[in-house]
């Protein structure tokens, strides 16, 4: 069991820290922008929906980056680190990793100019500027983002008003299921148009495209009375192959 | 690396320094570039965008039905889907039902609309608990939701993006879209909160010929 998947209802935590800005931390700001500008030149934007003219941006970044990564990085680390580190520092930890896994740069380089700036914190000043073709390309990727809205090949298995049950299944290194809702059983509430992808295929059988499904589920079919409430309704929105009939 | 368990603050701040001073050297990263994300998020992408659906919905009924039947294609009539909420799902509230969203995989938040989310969305109290207690966890916002009341709460685990249409505060009666829009906070359309009725005095200034 890997602890990341099964956020949901755990007990013990504090109240809510009503921290309500978006950046805590000026860093958190670059390394959000690092993300987001990978995301926004990924190599698989030119087969994506809409699909970017992305061969003809002249980034250096040559990568396939989209939040599948992000999100199987946070997954795949010592969950007790997972809970230790800050938000955005996880996503540091992903994005220096992966760099220096395609070979952008090298650990050694990383740790040599780490170790400039905490002797001389204004060592090497960041140059500023950059080719606007690279700015049109992330400001229509905000715009129209990246669909997986595929059209749909095969007829939905399950129907509104279908009592389902979610499979137990082997996350892997990435999932779209969160724990608590394994080997639950579930009506369904909506069947989406269309089918949908994901940016890779996982080890649970995501990634090719299917349809997907919004669930009902009583809070009382997966929470001890106890612990919740019998007028409340918890809803997710689950693909396929994650489902089976009941 | 040692030393990061010594400072930890400044050392974050400086290892991101690093990588981001090698990524500009090598040009896979372009500080303009950066900087007109975190401009267009800090600035131009945010909770104004969901307040015109909101306000619009509120005074446009037939807008309304669309939103609520079909969320990205009446968001797209206003221009505003986006990045990270390019399939919306728009969730009322009413006298009867109480929306409210989360991410527990992760931090699934509609971007284009409602900006990035704020740090409370993100935190482990808040993923773990909304899902199990809301009403407790809404209680901590200062919102009772009264035990009549149907709680839905909506987990966004696919890629649907959840955008709660509040209910209309009382006192409203003849404001126009742009002045119902103010009224229309982040936390209102995360299911957090509810729109209050504009203060007294405002509503006498505005409402008067």
């Amino acid at each position: 069991m890997k602890l990341q998947h099964h956020i949901g209802g755990l007990e013990g935590l504090d109240p809510i820290n009503f921290e309500t800005k978006v950046f805590v931390e000026p860093w958190e700001k670059r390394i959000f922008g690092i993300h987001t500008a990978m995301m926004a030149l990924s190599n698989h934007l030119g087969e994506s929906r809409p699909n970017y003219p992305i061969g003809q941006v002249p980034t250096q970044f040559k990568s396939f980056w989209t939040w599948g990564h992000l999100r199987m990085g946070a997954e795949g680390m010592n969950p007790f680190e997972y809970f230790r580190l800050r938000y955005y520092e996880k996503w540091l930890g992903g994005i220096s990793g992966f760099f220096v896994e395609e070979g952008y740069i090298t650990q050694e380089e990383l740790d040599a100019r780490t170790a400039q700036y905490l002797e001389d914190s204004e060592a090497a000043p960041l140059p500023s500027g950059g080719d606007p073709a690279i700015d049109d390309q992330l400001l229509k990727y905000l715009t129209e983002g990246d669909s997986p809205l595929r059209p749909s090949t095969d007829t939905p298995k399950f129907s509104l008003g279908d009592r389902v049950r979610v499979k137990q299944v082997l996350s892997g290194d990435h999932t779209r299921l969160p724990g608590h809702i394994r080997g639950r059983a579930a009506e369904v509430v909506k069947v989406y148009e269309g089918a949908f992808t994901y940016f890779f295929p996982t080890a649970d059988g995501i990634g090719t495209p299917m349809p997907v499904y919004s669930l009902a589920f009583k809070a009382t079919d997966l929470w001890n009375k106890a612990l919740t409430d019998d007028n409340m309704v918890y809803y997710n929105d689950i693909f396929e192959v994650y489902l089976e009939a009941l | 690396m040692s030393s990061a368990h010594e400072h930890p603050k400044a050392d974050i701040a400086l290892r991101v320094k690093a990588i981001e001073s090698l990524l500009v050297e090598k040009g896979i990263v372009e500080p303009a570039a950066l900087d007109t994300i975190i401009d267009a998020y800090e600035h131009r992408i945010g909770p104004h965008s969901g307040a015109r659906i909101v306000a619009k919905a509120w005074t446009d009924p037939a807008f309304k039905q669309r939103l609520l039947a079909d969320g990205t294609g009446a968001i797209a009539e206003l221009g505003l889907t986006g990045f990270s909420s390019e399939h919306m799902v728009v969730v009322e509230n009413t006298p009867a039902v109480h929306n409210l969203i989360v991410c527990t995989l992760c931090s699934c938040y509609p971007w284009a609309i409602l900006g990035l989310p704020p740090t409370w969305y993100k935190s482990f109290a808040y993923r773990s608990r909304a899902v199990i207690d809301p009403r407790s966890v809404l209680q901590e916002f200062g919102l009772e939701i009264s035990e009549q009341v149907e709680v839905r709460v909506w987990d966004s685990n696919a890629d649907l993006r959840y955008l709660v249409l509040p209910e209309r505060p009382a006192g409203t009666e003849g404001m126009t879209e742009e002045q119902l829009s103010v009224l229309v906070t982040r936390n209102a359309m995360i299911g957090t909160a509810k729109v209050d009725s504009p203060k007294s005095e405002r509503v006498a200034s505005e409402a008067a010929p």
